[in-house]
């Protein structure tokens, strides 16, 4: 009987994944594209999200309380929690993506290589870490963990960049491009913090070993 | 009931019951007993009944001041396993034994050793209450020390209270002591049985599913009673209950066709088996 409620739990999960990657890609696409029509559908994502992390709680409380699971289900059950968190977050970054396209707005002549670089590898880690989940395949969280290595170091890159921008121009007082590229770069290593912790649960689920607290 | 264990534990002691003299023996089980915390060394053990092999090379070491709770499918050998360790299972006709089984430093199938003492040294609560049914309360509890010929009336009457008191009936029935056995409900039945266990001093309890002929309030006063045991005794637990064995006990082991599949804290056992065998079993996919 608890496998009925594993299905639906699995099936939240995958209708989570679907639309936080949808809401991030459309997010990075909106800031490239220097476009506001997604808005609507990225804001309304978010509490869709938020929703179902919910549903996915209630869910995994009532079958722990009902069904006493042990073993691989326990384990994925906890990680569903914390999978569920993580797709609200990323549904949450995409909001405050577009928020800063809508807020900076517009940005046509800033540039955007650096977003746009790192976009790629969060988007990738992200993509990577959803189809571990939907396989629990955890040969591919390698491949996220390195792909967090680069992150760190284009963020950290970027912004010293940045920094020296701000100095040379300090008597020019549009600084938005900088501040909104410092933001959407803050909220993609973000996103790539929780490909991150998705792995750390399909590793959790197939080897019951814990990862290390980033 | 901490207190009243103390006091039970630290009150009469039995002098005039028999003792085993047998010397240890000088072997690897012998050297693996006396490893600290280590009450009960089971090695190469293997059971027959009459040509069935109830019983496969079981290897296993039970931790002092622990519980440990058996578990696995019926006919696995969880019952066979308690029975050979209290010698109980060379009575049944056509039945036969083999391996070692230390205790502390004794090996109970050693030729010089005697099952009396063997079977004082460790308690029996079974599955369904079994009090004397002609028996009061007070001699139910009593009678073990009178078989083995202890007469102070005196220190009867202390242990009496005591054991009850361990068992966590005393309030209940310190006024209805005369009272038949059987005339109490099934959860006071049972942990009449266990007070009746208590009496003798074991070192070890040994428990076959102790509460599955209970409601739930009973069984979690069983439960309740076997965690404060534990500071005193050693308890090995049967039980077909996979939430009692993950509730109650600080290391499981699962046993499958009479063999011993996967033995470890229960902790692990319950969130990361290490063997596909028993992550099945105990998540219900069989059994």
């Amino acid at each position: 009987m608890i496998d009925l409620g594993l299905n639906k739990l699995s099936s939240i999960i995958g209708d989570m994944s679907n639309i936080a990657t949808d809401s991030v890609i459309k997010a990075i696409d909106a800031y490239k594209e220097d476009s506001q029509k997604a808005t609507k559908e990225i804001f309304e994502s978010s509490a869709k999200l938020r929703f179902l992390q919910d549903e996915v709680s209630e869910l995994t409380i009532e079958l722990i309380a009902r069904f006493q699971p042990v073993a691989t289900d326990l384990r994925y059950i906890k990680s569903c929690m914390e999978i569920s968190y993580g797709f609200s977050r990323l549904g949450r970054y995409a909001y405050d993506i577009i928020d800063a396209v809508d807020i900076f707005g517009p940005l046509k002549l800033c540039n955007k290589s650096s977003v746009i670089l790192m976009s790629e590898t969060v988007l990738d880690m992200m993509n990577t870490g959803v189809s571990a989940l939907r396989l629990l395949d955890n040969s591919l969280t390698n491949k996220i963990y390195e792909k967090e290595n680069v992150v760190d170091i284009l963020y950290r890159k970027s912004l010293r960049d940045f920094a020296k921008i701000v100095n040379l121009n300090n008597e020019y007082p549009d600084n938005r491009c900088n501040i909104s590229s410092t933001l959407i770069l803050k909220y993609l290593e973000r996103i790539s913090d929780h490909a991150c912790y998705i792995a750390d649960c399909v590793n959790y689920i197939k080897t019951g070993q814990s990862s290390p607290r980033r | 009931m901490d207190n009243i264990l103390k006091t039970y534990m630290g009150g009469k002691k039995i002098d005039n019951l028999p003792s085993n003299n047998v010397p240890s023996p000088k072997n690897k089980s012998s050297i693996l007993s006396k490893n600290e915390g280590i009450k009960l060394s089971i090695s190469s053990l293997n059971a027959w009944f009459g040509t069935k092999h109830a019983l496969k090379n079981i290897d296993i070491d039970f931790k002092e001041n622990c519980i440990t709770a058996l578990i696995g499918p019926s006919g696995c050998g969880k019952t066979t396993l308690l029975r050979c360790i209290n010698r109980m299972h060379e009575m049944t006709p056509g039945a036969s034994v083999k391996g070692q089984i230390i205790l502390d430093d004794l090996d109970i199938y050693n030729k010089g050793s005697d099952p009396v003492v063997v079977k004082r040294r460790m308690g029996m609560v079974f599955q369904k209450p079994n009090p004397f049914p002609t028996m009061s309360i007070y001699d139910n509890v009593a009678s073990g020390l009178k078989l083995n010929g202890v007469k102070d009336k005196s220190l009867i009457k202390d242990i009496v209270q005591e054991s009850l008191q361990g068992a966590g009936l005393w309030d209940e029935v310190k006024n209805d002591l005369n009272k038949p056995g059987i005339s109490i409900s099934g959860g006071q039945q049972q942990r009449l049985c266990i007070a009746r266990a208590l009496a003798m001093q074991p070192e070890i309890l040994l428990m076959d599913e102790p509460t599955s002929a209970l409601d739930p309030i009973a069984s979690s006063k069983i439960e309740e009673l076997i965690s404060d045991l534990k500071e005193h005794l050693t308890v090995i637990i049967v039980t077909h209950n996979m939430q009692q064995a993950a509730r109650v006990s600080d290391h499981t082991a699962f046993m499958y066709l009479g063999e011993l599949v996967e033995y470890g804290p229960t902790a692990q056992i319950f969130k990361n088996p290490q063997k596909d065998l028993t992550e099945r079993y105990i998540s219900g996919k069989f059994g």
